[in-house]
């Protein structure tokens, strides 16, 4: 069990990943290393993210393993980025809650994505299993509670 | 000119202005060849009538601005350019003398739609909002970057298990023609005509199989259509005036006589006077297919198969367009303005298709090379650009679906039926708008032949170059071997309207374009601000 | 939405003819981040070329062919030529032909004066002598006439014009005497051969010069024979020479803001800091400059609240026509003309331009007479078939016409008037066209049209057709362009400077205005001078 967006956390997103990255075909892994700033925009809602703050988390995918997953403090950090993904926290709350499907988020349009479409597309499989481990494979804790928030803060 | 440059690209319509000016804005030492006397292929904008009435004699209708990324990365708005989005988009005039109107409003658009069909109204709303929201991953998707087979599509549909949850997205839709899919979803024959009326402008023509896939994006950007405010060729002016305040250089009266091909590369162009010009790093084509394959290059070069299916695969649009230009005295005063008072505000008028079996009817005909009954729509830019033409005047737009080629004369019979068919839609539109009568101070026709002749990289009149149909689509279009931009000689692109995306003033073929010569050249893609 | 920023620039130029331009290539070179405000959607003014009628023949509206190429700076300064200026010299360059067939006279471009000679001497071998001893002694004048071009204008240059007559053609019996006369008088007394006559009034009337005018044969002599038959064509059409100084203006950074009609100069403490345009003011912290005719710029755009009693006057004294009014008709063509005369002499069907339509010097005299007295005259032309010497200025195997009616000014006719003249004038000059040239039946033009005075005034609001934007008369011409008090380019408002043809020395395709007028601006603001050592100016 980790608290939601804390260091626990995330290396249970890594690890959860690589073991289901570990499972796919060889084939459906590309090689190279991959950089995503994902970006979650306080809404006033979520507890977890000020209402005027961003909280921004760097991952590097290499060889379709997740090597790290960092919170960063700029929006632009000091490596070659391949894709941003933004939207509003309490959308990330619920995705990562299992409330919400990110591929929904992103079809009408509340998570943004940027980057090299043509290659998320091509690696579809993939993207499929990081987004699994992302939102099914993790123990959360929410300490301060979880969405939906009854419109408590905003 | 100098004798040589790092890429030498043909062609200074807006994807040789667009491709040009990233690559300057890259460092690069660029030239645009136009063999025109103007820059802009398309983006053409000239005073045919009388001094004083800027009529645009191509392309009229801005439908990606703000979707594309060079609108903003090119800064053409810093350069100058107004676009204006009219409040009241377009309509369609049916011959019982009611109207329906399209807004820039949704509310609005879903109100007028109501008047027909209650259903088909939320129906519409409920679509466009859907597309709405996924526009952006659209265009990013299948727009402007280089593209993606349906295979690669269908798949990736599948894997993340989208394809049940709209009908927009459903793989279904390859098969089906935008006819059928407006028979399932609305119900009222008027509403259905503008629906396909709106995808044949945009060259989706609405019997043809399989372009039911275009649908979600005609549907999203149904409502953002775009008037360039003193023509449409100030966006050319633009982009030539980014290309050259960063380095490039545009020359025009230069007509390409060969591509220079040494040991399967690219290294220069011959212009038709002689002048040889180096190429040190690539050579790109905006051009038609059939120029840069059979013209520019000799069999040897390009390969004997691919010349072969140059001359019999590339397909080309079967109807275009014939156009009247108008000065005027007054504006029109349609008599469905006692329906809806806002058709007398429309920028785009649709009339007297009434249903997508009138549409169907006068595709058969144009198909068989007949001129059909006039059905002009009929674009007034003065309704919203307020500097198109002297005080107190105003310019008109009739633009009519017919056939290339006359069964009985060939294209050529266009020369002397041009005034003559005119006058006929001349006719047609006064009879909606009896005002008109007496208000027409002169106007010119664009025919057909005259597309061709005015723009060569168009044969046949096909403004789109080349044919849009599933199998013309994406990695097939202009063929398979060419869907990636890169040709079988090294270091020569394919850049134009005659590449995914398509014709139409999208920027997307230039723009994908550059994405490739970036990979291919290490070019850092300083736009791709991720 | 935010609110927008005022624009700012260092120098405004307003309009974008050639002249316009070659003014804000200077000034941001220069350092002064410069703007180019233009009415129409083109960049160019006169230097215009369109496909009015057809797709892909290219017609030139106004200006049609470069005499001052060899000595324009700043077609050197900027490299025109690398980034797109592209020319060529017609061999056989002015003719006039006849519809009875006797032979034409051809004028050759320089280095082929022995063919003038010919062509000259089958009427008269005292005239071509004479001819062609007059043009090898103007050559000698480019400098002095270039230099006199290309600087502010002043009593002094045009005394060593008058003298230099003395000295060049001294020996010919010439002297500054000679400059009083009408060119109409020094024709007739250089030469005997009607049909040169005819020509060379015509030349005279193409450079704005009246016939009749005292005091304008100086010009004859030096401008006119200095630059006669020395015309270059500007590949696809002279607008490429347009293209190609906007394109350097761009590469130093200029920026042209088109579509954009100035509806007045804003001047505040007597000093003018910017322009209004289409309800916008763009602020010029340096300077304003006007390619606008002079009446326009100072009454319209200034305002006479702005001005001194004294300018007011002058401004409204100012007279546009008759001399520059143009109707330019232009014709698709599937062959060129082949003339009768051509028996004579097979290069008259090569002709760069061709006059057509006249009998005789009596004949050409009576047409001019009419049109600047504002009649209507009997239909004859200059006629340009560009095509034969470029072929990119229409489709394969076609041909593309225009030609230089000079008729009465906008204001003689009513718009019905003009509308009548525009749907029969073309027709009644074919039929004197074909009596020439049998093969220029009506089988033989596949369209053709005529853009009247009242229309060049609509285009490029060159008033009553003018395109000089002011008569060439001798109380206008020289120093005293537009006015004494106004011939060096600055007016009696601080920091508004005028750069267009309503300044010296005029209208053409020189672009003196526009370099001279950065000369003045250089002077007043100390910036760098643009003279190239080399040239000498």
């Amino acid at each position: 069990m980790s608290d939601i967006y804390t260091a626990d956390w995330y290396e249970a997103v890594r690890d959860a990943i690589n073991a289901k990255v570990g499972e796919l075909p060889a084939k459906a892994v590309p090689e190279g290393a991959w950089h995503a700033v994902v970006e979650i925009v306080g809404d006033g809602a979520s507890p977890y993210v000020g209402a005027e703050d961003t909280r921004r988390f760097l991952v590097r995918i290499e060889n379709g393993m997740c090597d790290w997953y960092r919170e960063i403090d700029t929006p632009n950090p000091d490596v070659s980025l391949d894709y941003r993904f933004t939207g509003p926290a309490t959308v990330f709350d619920e995705i990562a809650a299992a409330q919400r499907d990110p591929v929904d988020a992103a079809l009408d349009g509340t998570v943004k994505v940027r980057g090299d479409m043509r290659f998320l597309m091509r690696q579809a499989e993939l993207v499929k299993v990081l987004l699994e481990a992302y939102t099914t494979s993790v123990d959360t804790e929410w300490p301060q509670g979880k969405p939906p928030y009854n419109g408590a803060a905003g | 000119m100098r004798d040589a440059y790092d890429v030498i690209v043909i062609g200074a319509g807006h994807n040789g202005l667009t491709l040009g000016s990233y690559l300057a804005r890259s460092g690069l030492d660029v030239l645009v060849l136009e063999r025109r006397h103007e820059e802009g292929g398309g983006l053409c904008t000239e005073e045919v009538t009388q001094p004083g009435f800027l009529h645009n004699i191509h392309a009229n209708y801005h439908t990606f601005v703000d979707l594309a990324p060079p609108v903003g990365d090119l800064e053409v708005r810093k350069h100058g350019v107004e676009y204006v989005r009219p409040e009241v988009q377009m309509a369609s005039i049916y011959d019982d003398g009611t109207a329906l109107t399209i807004h820039s409003d949704l509310e609005k658009t879903k109100a007028s739609m109501a008047r027909f069909s209650e259903r088909d109204a939320e129906t519409f709303g409920r679509l466009h909002t859907e597309a709405h929201g996924y526009i952006d991953l659209l265009l990013g998707t299948l727009m402007y970057q280089p593209p993606l087979s349906v295979k690669e599509l269908t798949r990736a549909l599948a894997a993340f298990g989208v394809e049940d949850r709209s009908e927009f997205l459903s793989v279904k839709l390859r098969r089906e023609s935008i006819n059928q899919f407006l028979d399932q979803h609305f119900e009222n024959d008027k509403i259905k005509a503008h629906l396909a009326f709106h995808g044949a402008v945009c060259s989706y023509t609405n019997d043809v199989p399989g372009l039911a896939i275009g649908y979600p994006l005609l549907i999203g950007k149904i409502d953002n259509w775009h008037l360039c405010v003193g023509g449409s060729h100030r966006l050319a002016h633009a982009l030539w005036r980014d290309l050259a305040q960063h380095g490039g250089t545009l020359v025009a009266n230069a007509g390409v006589g060969r591509i220079l091909v040494e040991g399967g590369r690219a290294v220069g162009v011959r212009l038709e006077d002689g002048t040889e010009i180096e190429a040190r790093k690539a050579v790109a084509s905006t051009v038609s297919v059939e120029q840069t394959f059979l013209e520019f290059l000799d069999a040897e070069s390009v390969g004997e198969e691919l010349t072969q299916r140059v001359k019999s695969d590339v397909k080309h649009k079967d109807w275009t367009l014939f156009s009247v230009h108008l000065a005027m005295n007054r504006l029109p005063e349609y008599e469905a303005a006692a329906f809806d008072p806002d058709v007398n505000r429309a920028w785009v008028v649709n009339l007297g298709y009434d249903s997508t079996r009138a549409l169907d009817a006068d595709w058969a005909t144009i198909r068989s090379g007949q001129l059909p009954e006039p059905k002009p729509n009929a674009a007034v830019n003065s309704l919203y650009d307020p500097i198109d033409a002297p005080e107190g005047c105003y310019t008109g737009l009739l633009r009519q679906f017919a056939p290339f080629s006359f069964a009985d004369g060939g294209a050529g019979a266009w020369e002397r039926a041009g005034r003559w068919y005119g006058q006929r839609c001349v006719d047609a539109w006064t009879r909606y708008a009896p005002n008109l009568d007496g208000g027409i101070i002169e106007w010119a026709v664009d025919t057909p032949l005259d597309i061709t002749r005015k723009l060569v990289n168009m044969p046949h009149g096909d403004w789109m170059m080349g044919e849009i149909s599933l199998d013309n689509m994406l990695d097939q279009r202009p063929l398979p071997e060419l869907g990636e931009y890169r040709t079988p000689v090294t270091g020569l692109y394919m850049a134009g309207s005659t590449q995914h995306p398509h014709g139409f003033i999208t920027f997307g073929p230039g723009y994908n374009a550059l994405q490739v010569m970036a990979d291919d050249l290490g070019i850092e893609k300083w736009w791709q601000q991720i | 939405m935010g609110e927008k920023m005022a624009r700012a620039y260092d120098a405004i130029v307003i309009g974008a003819g050639h002249n316009g331009l070659c003014l804000a290539a200077y000034l941001q070179r220069a350092g002064l981040s410069t703007a180019v405000v233009e009415r129409r959607h083109e960049e160019g003014g006169g230097v215009n070329t369109e496909e009015p009628v057809l797709p892909g023949y290219r017609h030139n509206m106004h200006a049609q062919f470069m005499e001052f190429f060899d000595v324009m700076p700043m077609i050197r300064d900027f490299g025109l030529e690398e980034i797109g200026l592209r020319t060529v010299m017609p061999e056989a360059q002015a003719g006039i032909t006849f519809e009875d067939g006797r032979p034409p006279i051809i004028l050759h471009r320089p280095d082929l004066l022995d063919r003038t000679h010919e062509s000259i001497a089958r009427y008269s071998k005292a005239d071509a002598d004479l001819y062609c001893e007059l043009k090898q002694r103007a050559a000698k004048l480019e400098m002095l006439l270039a230099t006199g071009l290309y600087n502010i204008p002043s009593q002094e240059t045009q005394q060593q014009q008058a003298l230099a007559l003395a000295a060049v053609f001294g020996d010919l019996g010439i002297s500054a005497y000679h400059a009083t006369k009408t060119c109409k008088v020094i024709i007739d007394e250089l030469f005997e051969t009607d049909e040169l006559r005819a020509l060379l009034y015509r030349a005279c009337v193409e450079w704005g010069f009246p016939v009749d005018d005292w005091g304008t044969a100086g010009g004859f002599l030096t401008f006119i024979m200095w630059t006669m038959a020395n015309w270059k064509l500007v590949i696809g059409g002279t607008h490429g020479l347009a293209k190609a100084m906007m394109q350097a203006c761009y590469r130093e950074g200029v920026d042209l803001i088109e579509n954009s009609s100035v509806e007045r100069i804003v001047v505040e403490d007597g000093q003018a800091v910017g322009v209004v345009v289409r309800g916008e003011e763009i602020r010029a912290n340096r300077l304003v400059a006007s390619n606008a005719d002079l009446r326009q710029t100072l009454l319209d755009l200034v305002g006479k609240d702005e001005l001194s009693d004294l300018w007011v006057k002058r401004a409204e004294d100012y007279r546009y026509g008759p001399s520059h009014v143009l109707g330019t008709p232009v014709f698709c063509l599937y062959e060129p003309p082949s003339y009768r005369s051509a028996r004579w002499d097979p290069e008259i069907d090569r002709c760069f331009y061709t006059v057509v339509g006249y009998d005789s010097a009596a004949d050409m005299i009576r047409y001019i007479r009419d049109a600047y007295s504002g009649r209507m005259p009997e239909p004859g032309a200059g006629t340009w078939v560009n095509t034969i010497w470029d072929p990119t200025q229409a489709p394969p195997d076609r041909h593309a016409a225009t030609g230089w009616y000079f008729l009465p000014v906008a204001s003689a006719l009513s718009a019905e008037e003009w509308a009548d003249v525009r749907a029969t004038f073309n027709d009644r000059f074919l039929e004197k066209w074909q009596r020439a040239a049998p093969n220029m039946t009506a089988g033989n033009v596949i369209a053709h049209r005529l853009y009247t005075p009242d229309q060049q005034e609509q285009k490029n609001l060159m008033r009553e057709g003018d395109f000089s934007n002011g008569e060439f008369a001798p109380d206008q011409l020289g120093a005293n362009r537009p006015f004494p008090e106004a011939s060096n380019y600055r007016t009696e408002v601080a920091g508004l400077y005028l750069c267009g043809p309503s300044a010296y020395p005029g209208g053409g395709v020189h672009a003196a205005c526009g370099y001279n007028a950065f000369k003045a601006i250089a002077e007043d603001l100390e910036l760098p001078s643009p003279i190239d050592p080399a040239r000498g100016y």
